[in-house]
């Protein structure tokens, strides 16, 4: 790995953790805490994303340790993100958007079971609420879990594609140029 | 307990919520949660007051969520297991400088990349979340509302959101640039300035630990 490419690492890290400033400001139900692991993927390809979402986890985890068992999600994001970006549907918010609503299923299915073999759907008390209310509409527990999830991972990831899609179109083009991917990623070559 | 080998208070603090999840409920989870409660407070019990506090108030909502969503017993078992994991983590945060973890990595023969990613990113999240900080500050003086409708809020976030990135994007050529002049690329293997000394008891301990856990395993599936 390239010595650029090893700074990056913590760099996006740290705005994957950073961003959470930004998202209380505006007070929306969001997380944004793949948004690292997604740029590091459009700008230097799934390794390097996984490197970052493991890191993520890793930084999380020592803030608050149920973060940890979740870190098979950053993997498969950096992975689901490597396809978009071989595919380059950051090149514009009507591909960004759907690809991210797309990660956001994907998220959930994988965040399902082990929110619910471990924490009981517990994780946080957006998705506790929203699983209790799954149970209310008469959901069975693991449907209701997965409903849980659906709900706060959906509309998250679809903005931090979103979000990706902005940062990579307004970065230099010089800039970009010196990432293996991100010209790729914007459909640009 | 700090002056145990970084190594040995990872193998303890991953054993704990592993025999939590392994060993039956709520038995199990109660003597291991105890157990971690207990760590805590060794040697220094004022110290450790303030991590048996974190710890509790960390797996506080857990319990309240389960009562809501499970009957008692699973909440019980659940919340002993998850406030093993909680205890123990926030025990070993404590008790482990990541400093010391990285010196001890090094030592190991781990690459020096691995240790660099640890250190550079516990030292960059400070940093990069007061600059959030400050770009909200300076945002809502130029006349920035965070609030009203989901579509200006959103507007809001992007507004918010594209200069930090931005900006630590910049960085990325420095923060390269100065890791090349330290020979960073250069794959020579570095000697730490001070090894933690592993003694050979921990190191047997820390085998015994793995091999209590994967006798647990095989004794809970018989």
């Amino acid at each position: 790995m390239s010595v650029r490419l090893l700074a990056l690492i913590p760099v996006t890290v740290a705005i994957s953790l950073a961003l959470s400033a930004a998202v209380d400001a505006v007070a929306l139900p969001l997380f944004l805490d793949t948004t690292g692991t997604i740029l590091a993927t459009a700008l230097a390809g799934p390794v390097v994303g996984i490197a970052v979402g493991v890191l993520t986890s890793a930084v999380n985890t020592l803030r608050n340790p149920t973060f940890w068992p979740f870190v098979v999600v950053q993997i498969i994001v950096a992975l689901y993100a490597g396809f978009a970006t071989r595919a380059g549907l950051f090149r514009s918010l009507k591909t960004a958007v759907p690809t991210g609503l797309g990660l956001g299923v994907i998220a959930s299915l994988t965040s399902t079971p082990i929110s619910y073999f471990v924490f009981g759907c517990t994780t946080t008390g957006g998705i506790a609420l929203t699983t209790a209310l799954g149970r209310a509409l008469g959901l069975p527990p693991l449907g209701a879990c997965f409903f849980g999830s659906f709900v706060s991972d959906f509309g998250d990831k679809a903005v931090t594609f979103a979000l990706v899609a902005a940062v990579l179109h307004a970065l230099p083009r010089r800039t970009a140029a010196r990432f293996p991917l991100a010209l790729r990623a914007m459909g640009a070559t | 307990m700090s002056a145990l080998h970084p190594f040995s208070l990872l193998a303890i603090a991953a054993a704990l919520p592993a025999f939590a999840w392994i060993l039956p409920a709520p038995g199990g989870g109660l003597a291991t949660a105890t157990l971690a409660l207990v760590l805590a407070l060794v040697p220094d019990v004022r110290a450790g007051a303030r991590v048996v506090r974190v710890a509790v108030l960390t797996a506080a909502p857990f319990w309240l969520f389960l009562l809501l969503l499970h009957d008692l017993p699973t909440t019980v078992a659940m919340g002993l297991r998850i406030t093993t994991m909680v205890a123990s983590f926030a025990w070993l945060v404590a008790a482990l400088p990541p400093d010391r973890l990285v010196e001890a990595m090094v030592a190991r023969g781990w690459s020096l990349t691995l240790a660099y990613l640890f250190a550079a990113t516990l030292s960059a999240v400070p940093v990069l979340k007061a600059r959030a900080r400050r770009i909200v500050e300076a945002q809502r003086c130029r006349g920035l509302s965070p609030r009203g409708s989901v579509a200006n809020r959103l507007r809001a976030l992007r507004a918010l959101a594209l200069p930090l990135v931005l900006s630590a994007l910049h960085e990325v050529d420095e923060r390269a640039l100065a890791l090349e002049t330290r020979g960073m690329g250069s794959g020579v293997h570095r000697t730490p300035l001070a090894a933690p000394p592993d003694r050979p008891l921990e190191r047997a301990a820390r085998w015994a630990l793995l091999l209590l856990c994967l006798a647990a395993v095989i004794w809970r599936l018989a």
